[in-house]
Protein backbone atom coordinates (compact mmCIF):
# COMPACT_ATOMS: atom_id res chain seq x y z
CA UNK A 1 0.00 0.00 0.00
CA UNK A 2 1.31 3.45 -0.81
CA UNK A 3 0.07 6.99 -0.44
CA UNK A 4 -1.86 8.59 -3.31
CA UNK A 5 -1.14 12.29 -3.06
CA UNK A 6 -3.99 14.11 -4.71
CA UNK A 7 -5.16 16.62 -2.12
CA UNK A 8 -1.77 16.79 -0.47
CA UNK A 9 0.26 16.96 -3.70
CA UNK A 10 1.22 20.59 -3.11
CA UNK A 11 1.35 20.58 0.68
CA UNK A 12 4.63 22.08 1.82
CA UNK A 13 5.78 22.71 -1.75
CA UNK A 14 5.20 26.47 -1.76
CA UNK A 15 5.14 29.37 0.67
CA UNK A 16 1.51 29.61 1.83
CA UNK A 17 0.90 33.15 0.54
CA UNK A 18 2.66 32.67 -2.81
CA UNK A 19 -0.12 32.67 -5.38
CA UNK A 20 2.28 32.58 -8.33
CA UNK A 21 3.92 29.40 -7.07
CA UNK A 22 0.47 27.88 -6.63
CA UNK A 23 -0.48 28.78 -10.19
CA UNK A 24 2.77 27.33 -11.48
CA UNK A 25 1.64 23.99 -10.05
CA UNK A 26 -1.63 23.89 -12.01
CA UNK A 27 -3.39 26.06 -9.45
CA UNK A 28 -6.64 27.83 -10.41
CA UNK A 29 -7.13 25.43 -13.32
CA UNK A 30 -10.30 24.11 -11.71
CA UNK A 31 -11.69 27.57 -11.09
CA UNK A 32 -11.06 28.64 -14.70
CA UNK A 33 -12.80 25.48 -15.90
CA UNK A 34 -15.73 26.18 -13.61
CA UNK A 35 -16.14 29.82 -14.63
CA UNK A 36 -16.13 28.81 -18.30
CA UNK A 37 -19.21 26.63 -17.75
CA UNK A 38 -22.65 27.19 -16.25
CA UNK A 39 -23.13 26.70 -12.49
CA UNK A 40 -25.54 23.82 -13.20
CA UNK A 41 -22.85 21.98 -15.10
CA UNK A 42 -20.40 22.42 -12.20
CA UNK A 43 -22.97 20.91 -9.83
CA UNK A 44 -23.56 18.09 -12.28
CA UNK A 45 -19.84 17.30 -12.38
CA UNK A 46 -19.64 17.21 -8.58
CA UNK A 47 -22.67 14.89 -8.53
CA UNK A 48 -21.06 12.61 -11.13
CA UNK A 49 -17.81 12.55 -9.20
CA UNK A 50 -19.54 10.86 -6.27
CA UNK A 51 -17.85 13.20 -3.80
CA UNK A 52 -19.19 12.83 -0.26
CA UNK A 53 -18.69 15.05 2.79
CA UNK A 54 -15.44 14.45 4.67
CA UNK A 55 -16.56 16.06 7.92
CA UNK A 56 -18.15 12.97 9.40
CA UNK A 57 -21.67 12.58 8.05
CA UNK A 58 -20.66 11.67 4.49
CA UNK A 59 -23.55 13.38 2.70
CA UNK A 60 -23.23 13.59 -1.12
CA UNK A 61 -21.79 17.04 -1.88
CA UNK A 62 -23.45 17.40 -5.29
CA UNK A 63 -26.90 16.87 -3.81
CA UNK A 64 -26.29 19.45 -1.11
CA UNK A 65 -25.22 22.01 -3.69
CA UNK A 66 -28.14 21.24 -5.97
CA UNK A 67 -30.70 21.73 -3.22
CA UNK A 68 -29.23 25.11 -2.27
CA UNK A 69 -28.92 26.17 -5.91
CA UNK A 70 -32.59 25.55 -6.64
CA UNK A 71 -33.75 27.76 -3.75
CA UNK A 72 -35.18 31.07 -4.93
CA UNK A 73 -34.23 33.09 -1.86
CA UNK A 74 -31.36 35.56 -1.98
CA UNK A 75 -28.68 36.04 -0.81
CA UNK A 76 -27.16 32.59 -0.47
CA UNK A 77 -24.23 31.79 1.71
CA UNK A 78 -21.37 29.37 1.50
CA UNK A 79 -19.53 28.33 4.65
CA UNK A 80 -16.30 26.37 4.75
CA UNK A 81 -16.25 24.44 8.00
CA UNK A 82 -12.71 24.58 9.35
CA UNK A 83 -13.79 24.01 12.96
CA UNK A 84 -12.08 20.67 13.07
CA UNK A 85 -12.95 19.40 16.50
CA UNK A 86 -13.56 15.67 16.37
CA UNK A 87 -11.16 13.84 18.69
CA UNK A 88 -8.23 12.38 16.78
CA UNK A 89 -8.80 14.51 13.67
CA UNK A 90 -6.12 16.88 12.40
CA UNK A 91 -6.33 16.55 8.63
CA UNK A 92 -7.97 19.87 7.75
CA UNK A 93 -5.13 21.81 9.34
CA UNK A 94 -2.67 20.20 6.92
CA UNK A 95 -4.66 21.55 3.97
CA UNK A 96 -5.40 24.95 5.52
CA UNK A 97 -1.72 25.54 6.29
CA UNK A 98 -0.07 23.55 3.51
CA UNK A 99 -2.18 24.28 0.44
CA UNK A 100 -4.53 27.14 1.37
CA UNK A 101 -4.98 28.38 -2.20
CA UNK A 102 -6.51 25.04 -3.18
CA UNK A 103 -9.04 25.36 -0.35
CA UNK A 104 -9.78 28.93 -1.44
CA UNK A 105 -10.17 27.76 -5.03
CA UNK A 106 -12.66 25.16 -3.85
CA UNK A 107 -14.60 27.79 -1.89
CA UNK A 108 -14.81 30.00 -4.98
CA UNK A 109 -16.04 27.15 -7.18
CA UNK A 110 -18.64 26.17 -4.58
CA UNK A 111 -19.87 29.75 -4.20
CA UNK A 112 -20.10 30.08 -7.99
CA UNK A 113 -22.02 26.81 -8.33
CA UNK A 114 -24.66 27.59 -5.72
CA UNK A 115 -24.86 31.32 -6.47
CA UNK A 116 -23.53 32.58 -3.12
CA UNK A 117 -22.37 36.16 -2.92
CA UNK A 118 -20.87 35.82 0.50
CA UNK A 119 -18.66 33.08 1.87
CA UNK A 120 -17.27 32.44 5.32
CA UNK A 121 -14.49 30.25 6.58
CA UNK A 122 -14.99 29.35 10.24
CA UNK A 123 -11.62 28.36 11.67
CA UNK A 124 -11.24 26.50 14.93
CA UNK A 125 -10.19 28.88 17.70
CA UNK A 126 -7.14 26.86 18.64
CA UNK A 127 -5.75 27.22 15.09
CA UNK A 128 -4.60 30.78 15.76
CA UNK A 129 -1.71 30.83 13.28
CA UNK A 130 -3.89 29.25 10.63
CA UNK A 131 -6.53 31.97 11.08
CA UNK A 132 -3.87 34.70 10.85
CA UNK A 133 -2.53 33.10 7.67
CA UNK A 134 -6.03 33.05 6.20
CA UNK A 135 -6.65 36.68 7.03
CA UNK A 136 -3.52 37.54 5.04
CA UNK A 137 -4.54 35.13 2.29
CA UNK A 138 -7.87 36.93 1.85
CA UNK A 139 -6.00 40.25 1.46
CA UNK A 140 -3.73 38.69 -1.16
CA UNK A 141 -6.67 37.15 -2.97
CA UNK A 142 -8.48 40.49 -3.05
CA UNK A 143 -5.39 42.16 -4.51
CA UNK A 144 -5.09 39.43 -7.15
CA UNK A 145 -8.73 39.80 -8.16
CA UNK A 146 -9.72 36.38 -6.84
CA UNK A 147 -12.17 37.83 -4.34
CA UNK A 148 -14.52 40.75 -4.83
CA UNK A 149 -16.21 41.94 -8.01
CA UNK A 150 -15.76 40.20 -11.36
CA UNK A 151 -13.46 37.34 -10.42
CA UNK A 152 -10.88 36.49 -13.11
CA UNK A 153 -12.69 38.76 -15.54
CA UNK A 154 -16.02 36.93 -15.21
CA UNK A 155 -19.30 38.29 -13.89
CA UNK A 156 -19.01 36.25 -10.75
CA UNK A 157 -18.51 38.15 -7.47
CA UNK A 158 -18.04 36.86 -3.97
CA UNK A 159 -16.47 38.02 -0.71
CA UNK A 160 -14.88 35.84 1.93
CA UNK A 161 -14.78 36.49 5.65
CA UNK A 162 -12.45 34.65 8.01
CA UNK A 163 -14.12 33.95 11.35
CA UNK A 164 -12.32 32.47 14.34
CA UNK A 165 -14.16 29.94 16.44
CA UNK A 166 -14.34 30.65 20.15
CA UNK A 167 -14.16 27.32 21.86
CA UNK A 168 -17.15 25.01 21.60
CA UNK A 169 -16.70 21.59 20.01
CA UNK A 170 -20.33 21.56 18.89
CA UNK A 171 -19.71 24.58 16.63
CA UNK A 172 -18.39 22.06 14.11
CA UNK A 173 -21.94 20.79 13.67
CA UNK A 174 -23.67 22.42 10.71
CA UNK A 175 -26.48 24.25 12.47
CA UNK A 176 -24.44 25.05 15.57
CA UNK A 177 -21.86 26.67 13.30
CA UNK A 178 -24.59 28.71 11.64
CA UNK A 179 -25.93 29.79 15.04
CA UNK A 180 -22.46 30.81 16.06
CA UNK A 181 -22.03 32.98 12.95
CA UNK A 182 -25.36 34.60 13.84
CA UNK A 183 -23.77 35.52 17.20
CA UNK A 184 -25.97 33.08 19.09
CA UNK A 185 -25.07 30.22 21.36
CA UNK A 186 -23.60 27.37 19.31
CA UNK A 187 -26.49 24.92 19.34
CA UNK A 188 -27.92 22.39 16.95
CA UNK A 189 -31.45 22.76 15.53
CA UNK A 190 -34.19 20.43 14.46
CA UNK A 191 -34.10 19.42 10.79
CA UNK A 192 -35.85 19.98 8.42
CA UNK A 193 -35.64 22.73 7.30
CA UNK A 194 -32.07 21.96 6.30
CA UNK A 195 -29.44 24.68 6.05
CA UNK A 196 -29.75 24.52 2.26
CA UNK A 197 -33.32 25.83 2.70
CA UNK A 198 -33.10 28.01 5.80
CA UNK A 199 -29.53 28.37 6.96
CA UNK A 200 -27.51 31.42 7.92
CA UNK A 201 -29.86 34.34 8.70
CA UNK A 202 -32.69 32.19 7.33
CA UNK A 203 -31.15 32.06 3.83
CA UNK A 204 -30.06 29.05 1.77
CA UNK A 205 -26.63 28.00 3.00
CA UNK A 206 -24.17 25.27 2.13
CA UNK A 207 -21.70 24.16 4.79
CA UNK A 208 -18.81 22.01 3.56
CA UNK A 209 -15.81 20.58 5.34
CA UNK A 210 -12.30 21.73 4.30
CA UNK A 211 -11.25 18.37 2.89
CA UNK A 212 -14.48 18.08 0.90
CA UNK A 213 -13.84 21.50 -0.61
CA UNK A 214 -10.22 20.64 -1.42
CA UNK A 215 -11.53 17.84 -3.67
CA UNK A 216 -13.54 20.26 -5.79
CA UNK A 217 -10.74 21.95 -7.80
CA UNK A 218 -9.23 18.52 -8.49
CA UNK A 219 -12.51 17.26 -9.94
CA UNK A 220 -12.99 20.36 -12.10
CA UNK A 221 -9.37 20.51 -13.30
CA UNK A 222 -8.88 16.85 -14.17
CA UNK A 223 -12.42 15.83 -15.02
CA UNK A 224 -14.79 13.39 -13.39
CA UNK A 225 -13.41 10.34 -15.15
CA UNK A 226 -9.85 10.96 -14.02
CA UNK A 227 -11.07 11.66 -10.47
CA UNK A 228 -13.01 8.41 -10.32
CA UNK A 229 -9.99 6.38 -11.40
CA UNK A 230 -8.97 6.38 -7.77
CA UNK A 231 -11.07 4.72 -5.12
CA UNK A 232 -13.99 2.33 -5.51
CA UNK A 233 -17.31 2.75 -7.28
CA UNK A 234 -19.35 3.93 -4.27
CA UNK A 235 -16.38 5.66 -2.64
CA UNK A 236 -14.28 7.47 -5.22
CA UNK A 237 -11.12 9.45 -4.63
CA UNK A 238 -8.79 9.55 -1.67
CA UNK A 239 -9.10 10.43 1.98
CA UNK A 240 -6.79 11.94 4.53
CA UNK A 241 -6.48 9.48 7.39
CA UNK A 242 -5.42 11.00 10.71
CA UNK A 243 -3.60 8.15 12.42
CA UNK A 244 -3.04 8.56 16.15
CA UNK A 245 -3.05 6.75 19.47
CA UNK A 246 -0.68 3.91 20.31
CA UNK A 247 1.28 3.83 17.07
CA UNK A 248 4.97 4.48 16.47
CA UNK A 249 4.42 6.86 13.59
CA UNK A 250 1.24 8.89 13.89
CA UNK A 251 0.37 11.38 11.17
CA UNK A 252 -1.72 12.22 8.13
CA UNK A 253 -1.74 9.70 5.32
CA UNK A 254 -3.64 10.28 2.10
CA UNK A 255 -4.86 6.94 0.82
CA UNK A 256 -6.94 5.82 -2.08
CA UNK A 257 -10.31 4.57 -0.85
CA UNK A 258 -10.36 0.79 -0.61
CA UNK A 259 -6.66 0.43 -1.42
CA UNK A 260 -5.77 -1.26 1.82
CA UNK A 261 -6.97 -2.45 5.19
CA UNK A 262 -6.99 -0.93 8.65
CA UNK A 263 -4.19 -3.28 9.64
CA UNK A 264 -2.02 -2.20 6.71
CA UNK A 265 -2.57 1.45 7.57
CA UNK A 266 -1.54 0.85 11.17
CA UNK A 267 1.42 -1.41 10.41
CA UNK A 268 2.83 0.09 7.22
CA UNK A 269 2.31 3.77 7.90
CA UNK A 270 1.99 3.78 11.67
CA UNK A 271 4.79 1.18 11.94
CA UNK A 272 2.85 -0.86 14.42
CA UNK A 273 1.91 -0.20 18.01
CA UNK A 274 4.01 2.04 20.20
CA UNK A 275 5.25 -0.64 22.57
CA UNK A 276 4.99 -3.56 20.18
CA UNK A 277 1.94 -4.98 21.97
CA UNK A 278 -0.98 -6.38 20.01
CA UNK A 279 -3.70 -3.98 18.96
CA UNK A 280 -6.70 -4.19 21.24
CA UNK A 281 -9.16 -1.82 19.63
CA UNK A 282 -9.40 0.85 16.96
CA UNK A 283 -11.74 3.77 16.50
CA UNK A 284 -11.73 4.24 12.73
CA UNK A 285 -13.68 7.49 12.52
CA UNK A 286 -12.77 9.76 15.42
CA UNK A 287 -13.67 9.81 19.11
CA UNK A 288 -17.39 9.27 18.56
CA UNK A 289 -17.03 6.15 16.39
CA UNK A 290 -17.63 2.64 17.69
CA UNK A 291 -14.64 0.47 18.57
CA UNK A 292 -13.52 -2.27 16.24
CA UNK A 293 -11.74 -5.24 17.75
CA UNK A 294 -8.74 -7.21 16.45
CA UNK A 295 -11.06 -9.42 14.39
CA UNK A 296 -12.02 -6.43 12.22
CA UNK A 297 -8.50 -5.24 11.40
CA UNK A 298 -8.68 -6.85 7.97
CA UNK A 299 -11.49 -4.43 7.14
CA UNK A 300 -10.93 -2.52 3.90
CA UNK A 301 -10.74 1.25 4.10
CA UNK A 302 -14.08 2.14 2.55
CA UNK A 303 -17.16 3.70 4.09
CA UNK A 304 -19.20 0.59 3.45
CA UNK A 305 -16.67 -1.95 4.72
CA UNK A 306 -16.16 -0.05 7.97
CA UNK A 307 -19.91 0.29 8.41
CA UNK A 308 -20.37 -3.44 7.86
CA UNK A 309 -17.66 -4.13 10.44
CA UNK A 310 -19.84 -2.24 12.95
CA UNK A 311 -18.40 1.26 13.07
CA UNK A 312 -18.23 4.34 10.86
CA UNK A 313 -15.51 6.06 8.84
CA UNK A 314 -16.60 9.47 10.20
CA UNK A 315 -13.71 11.91 9.80
CA UNK A 316 -11.29 9.05 8.99
CA UNK A 317 -9.43 9.64 12.24
CA UNK A 318 -8.02 6.25 13.15
CA UNK A 319 -7.25 6.00 16.86
CA UNK A 320 -5.34 2.89 17.92
CA UNK A 321 -5.36 1.36 21.41
CA UNK A 322 -2.97 -1.39 22.46
CA UNK A 323 -3.61 -4.51 24.46
CA UNK A 324 -3.38 -3.88 28.20
CA UNK A 325 -5.67 -0.87 28.21
CA UNK A 326 -9.14 -1.13 29.63
CA UNK A 327 -11.89 0.25 27.44
CA UNK A 328 -13.47 1.62 30.62
CA UNK A 329 -10.53 3.98 31.03
CA UNK A 330 -10.70 4.93 27.36
CA UNK A 331 -14.39 5.77 27.36
CA UNK A 332 -13.98 7.60 30.65
CA UNK A 333 -11.56 9.96 28.93
CA UNK A 334 -13.83 10.37 25.92
CA UNK A 335 -16.87 11.07 28.11
CA UNK A 336 -15.03 13.71 30.09
CA UNK A 337 -14.66 15.60 26.84
CA UNK A 338 -18.14 15.03 25.43
CA UNK A 339 -19.75 15.68 28.82
CA UNK A 340 -18.23 19.15 28.85
CA UNK A 341 -19.18 19.82 25.25
CA UNK A 342 -22.85 18.86 25.04
CA UNK A 343 -24.64 22.07 24.03
CA UNK A 344 -27.56 21.20 26.29
CA UNK A 345 -30.21 21.70 23.68
CA UNK A 346 -31.80 18.26 23.87
CA UNK A 347 -32.44 16.15 26.91
CA UNK A 348 -31.04 12.76 25.81
CA UNK A 349 -27.60 14.21 25.14
CA UNK A 350 -27.55 16.77 27.96
CA UNK A 351 -28.62 14.33 30.67
CA UNK A 352 -27.53 11.12 29.01
CA UNK A 353 -23.90 12.09 28.77
CA UNK A 354 -23.78 12.93 32.49
CA UNK A 355 -25.58 9.75 33.53
CA UNK A 356 -23.37 7.55 31.34
CA UNK A 357 -20.29 9.24 32.72
CA UNK A 358 -21.50 8.72 36.31
CA UNK A 359 -22.02 5.01 35.68
CA UNK A 360 -18.59 4.66 34.05
CA UNK A 361 -17.03 6.47 37.02
CA UNK A 362 -18.82 4.16 39.44
CA UNK A 363 -17.63 1.15 37.46
CA UNK A 364 -14.05 2.33 37.32
CA UNK A 365 -14.02 2.81 41.12
CA UNK A 366 -15.13 -0.81 41.47
CA UNK A 367 -18.54 0.02 42.87
CA UNK A 368 -20.60 -0.92 39.83
CA UNK A 369 -23.08 -3.76 39.51
CA UNK A 370 -24.49 -5.80 36.64
CA UNK A 371 -27.56 -3.57 36.78
CA UNK A 372 -25.34 -0.62 35.93
CA UNK A 373 -24.30 -2.34 32.72
CA UNK A 374 -27.94 -2.76 31.72
CA UNK A 375 -28.58 0.92 32.49
CA UNK A 376 -25.58 1.91 30.38
CA UNK A 377 -27.03 0.08 27.39
CA UNK A 378 -30.48 1.56 27.92
CA UNK A 379 -29.36 5.17 28.29
CA UNK A 380 -26.83 4.85 25.47
CA UNK A 381 -29.43 3.52 23.05
CA UNK A 382 -31.88 6.26 24.05
CA UNK A 383 -29.30 8.94 23.30
CA UNK A 384 -28.52 7.42 19.90
CA UNK A 385 -32.21 7.23 19.03
CA UNK A 386 -33.47 10.55 20.37
CA UNK A 387 -30.74 13.18 20.04
CA UNK A 388 -31.07 15.93 17.45
CA UNK A 389 -27.55 16.18 16.15
CA UNK A 390 -24.65 13.92 15.28
CA UNK A 391 -22.92 14.40 18.60
CA UNK A 392 -25.75 13.09 20.77
CA UNK A 393 -26.36 10.27 18.33
CA UNK A 394 -22.74 9.23 18.30
CA UNK A 395 -21.04 9.81 21.66
CA UNK A 396 -22.57 6.64 23.25
CA UNK A 397 -21.27 4.43 20.41
CA UNK A 398 -17.82 3.81 21.95
CA UNK A 399 -19.50 2.80 25.22
CA UNK A 400 -22.06 0.54 23.56
CA UNK A 401 -19.45 -1.10 21.33
CA UNK A 402 -17.07 -1.60 24.27
CA UNK A 403 -19.86 -3.46 26.12
CA UNK A 404 -20.30 -5.74 23.11
CA UNK A 405 -16.68 -6.31 22.16
CA UNK A 406 -14.91 -6.26 25.51
CA UNK A 407 -17.39 -7.53 28.14
CA UNK A 408 -14.40 -8.83 30.12
CA UNK A 409 -13.30 -5.25 30.85
CA UNK A 410 -16.64 -4.59 32.49
CA UNK A 411 -17.02 -7.96 34.20
CA UNK A 412 -13.60 -7.47 35.79
CA UNK A 413 -14.80 -4.43 37.72
CA UNK A 414 -18.43 -5.32 38.40
CA UNK A 415 -19.14 -6.28 42.01
CA UNK A 416 -20.32 -9.80 42.50
CA UNK A 417 -23.51 -9.46 44.49
CA UNK A 418 -24.19 -12.56 46.64
CA UNK A 419 -27.49 -14.19 45.71
CA UNK B 1 -4.61 42.35 29.71
CA UNK B 2 -5.17 45.73 28.16
CA UNK B 3 -7.27 48.48 29.59
CA UNK B 4 -10.47 49.31 27.74
CA UNK B 5 -9.83 52.40 25.69
CA UNK B 6 -12.65 54.03 23.77
CA UNK B 7 -10.22 55.10 21.06
CA UNK B 8 -9.05 51.53 20.42
CA UNK B 9 -12.66 50.45 20.20
CA UNK B 10 -13.50 53.24 17.76
CA UNK B 11 -10.56 52.19 15.60
CA UNK B 12 -11.80 48.61 15.59
CA UNK B 13 -15.22 49.80 14.49
CA UNK B 14 -13.69 51.86 11.72
CA UNK B 15 -11.43 49.08 10.42
CA UNK B 16 -14.38 46.66 10.34
CA UNK B 17 -16.51 49.05 8.36
CA UNK B 18 -19.21 49.15 11.01
CA UNK B 19 -21.03 46.36 12.79
CA UNK B 20 -24.19 44.62 11.67
CA UNK B 21 -25.74 41.32 12.72
CA UNK B 22 -23.85 39.79 9.78
CA UNK B 23 -20.40 40.41 11.19
CA UNK B 24 -21.24 40.72 14.89
CA UNK B 25 -19.67 37.39 15.88
CA UNK B 26 -16.41 38.17 14.09
CA UNK B 27 -16.37 41.67 15.56
CA UNK B 28 -16.89 40.44 19.12
CA UNK B 29 -13.85 38.25 18.48
CA UNK B 30 -11.79 41.27 17.50
CA UNK B 31 -12.84 43.06 20.70
CA UNK B 32 -11.92 39.97 22.72
CA UNK B 33 -8.50 39.78 21.03
CA UNK B 34 -7.85 43.51 21.50
CA UNK B 35 -8.79 43.78 25.18
CA UNK B 36 -8.66 40.22 26.44
CA UNK B 37 -12.36 40.48 27.28
CA UNK B 38 -15.54 42.03 25.95
CA UNK B 39 -16.30 45.04 28.17
CA UNK B 40 -19.83 45.79 29.31
CA UNK B 41 -19.75 49.17 27.50
CA UNK B 42 -19.09 47.34 24.24
CA UNK B 43 -22.02 44.97 24.70
CA UNK B 44 -24.22 47.99 25.38
CA UNK B 45 -22.97 49.85 22.31
CA UNK B 46 -23.27 46.83 20.03
CA UNK B 47 -26.84 46.23 21.20
CA UNK B 48 -27.75 49.71 19.98
CA UNK B 49 -25.87 49.28 16.70
CA UNK B 50 -27.38 45.89 15.84
CA UNK B 51 -30.84 46.32 17.34
CA UNK B 52 -30.36 43.19 19.42
CA UNK B 53 -30.94 43.20 23.15
CA UNK B 54 -28.01 43.39 25.53
CA UNK B 55 -29.23 40.20 27.15
CA UNK B 56 -29.16 38.38 23.83
CA UNK B 57 -25.55 39.38 23.12
CA UNK B 58 -24.41 38.81 26.69
CA UNK B 59 -26.14 35.43 26.80
CA UNK B 60 -24.40 34.30 23.63
CA UNK B 61 -21.02 35.65 24.73
CA UNK B 62 -21.01 33.84 28.04
CA UNK B 63 -21.75 30.50 26.38
CA UNK B 64 -18.36 30.53 24.62
CA UNK B 65 -15.36 29.41 26.64
CA UNK B 66 -12.99 31.69 24.74
CA UNK B 67 -15.02 34.86 25.34
CA UNK B 68 -14.54 36.65 28.66
CA UNK B 69 -16.84 39.32 29.98
CA UNK B 70 -14.56 40.64 32.68
CA UNK B 71 -10.89 41.02 33.38
CA UNK B 72 -9.59 37.76 34.74
CA UNK B 73 -6.77 37.58 37.24
CA UNK B 74 -3.56 36.49 35.62
CA UNK B 75 -5.10 36.60 32.15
Amino acid sequence: MKESKVLTQRVGKYKPLDLKAYQAMDGLKGLRQALATAPESVIEQIKQSGLTGRGGAGFPTGLKWASAAQEKQEPKYFICNADEGELGTFKDKVLLDGDPWAVLEGILIAAYAIGAEKAYIYIKGEYKKTATLWEKLVDEAEKAGLLGEGILGSEFSVSLQVVRGRGPYIAGEEFALISSLEARRAMSRLKPPYPTEKGLFGKPTVVNNVETIANVPVILANGVEEYRRLGVEEDPGTRLFSLSGDVKNPGIYELEMGSGTLEELINEFGQGTASGQLIKAVQPGGGTSAFLGRASLGCRLTTQAIREAGSGIGTAAVIVYEEGKSTIDIVKGLLEFYGAESCGRCVPCRIGVVKIKEIIDTLSCGNGTAEDLARLRKIGKACVAASTCGMGQAFPLPVLSALELFPEDFEAVVQKVPA
Amino acid sequence: MKEFKTQTYQNLLKSSGGVTRENLFGFLGKVQDAFGYVPREVVCDLAIRTGLSEARIYGALTSYTDFKVKVEAGG
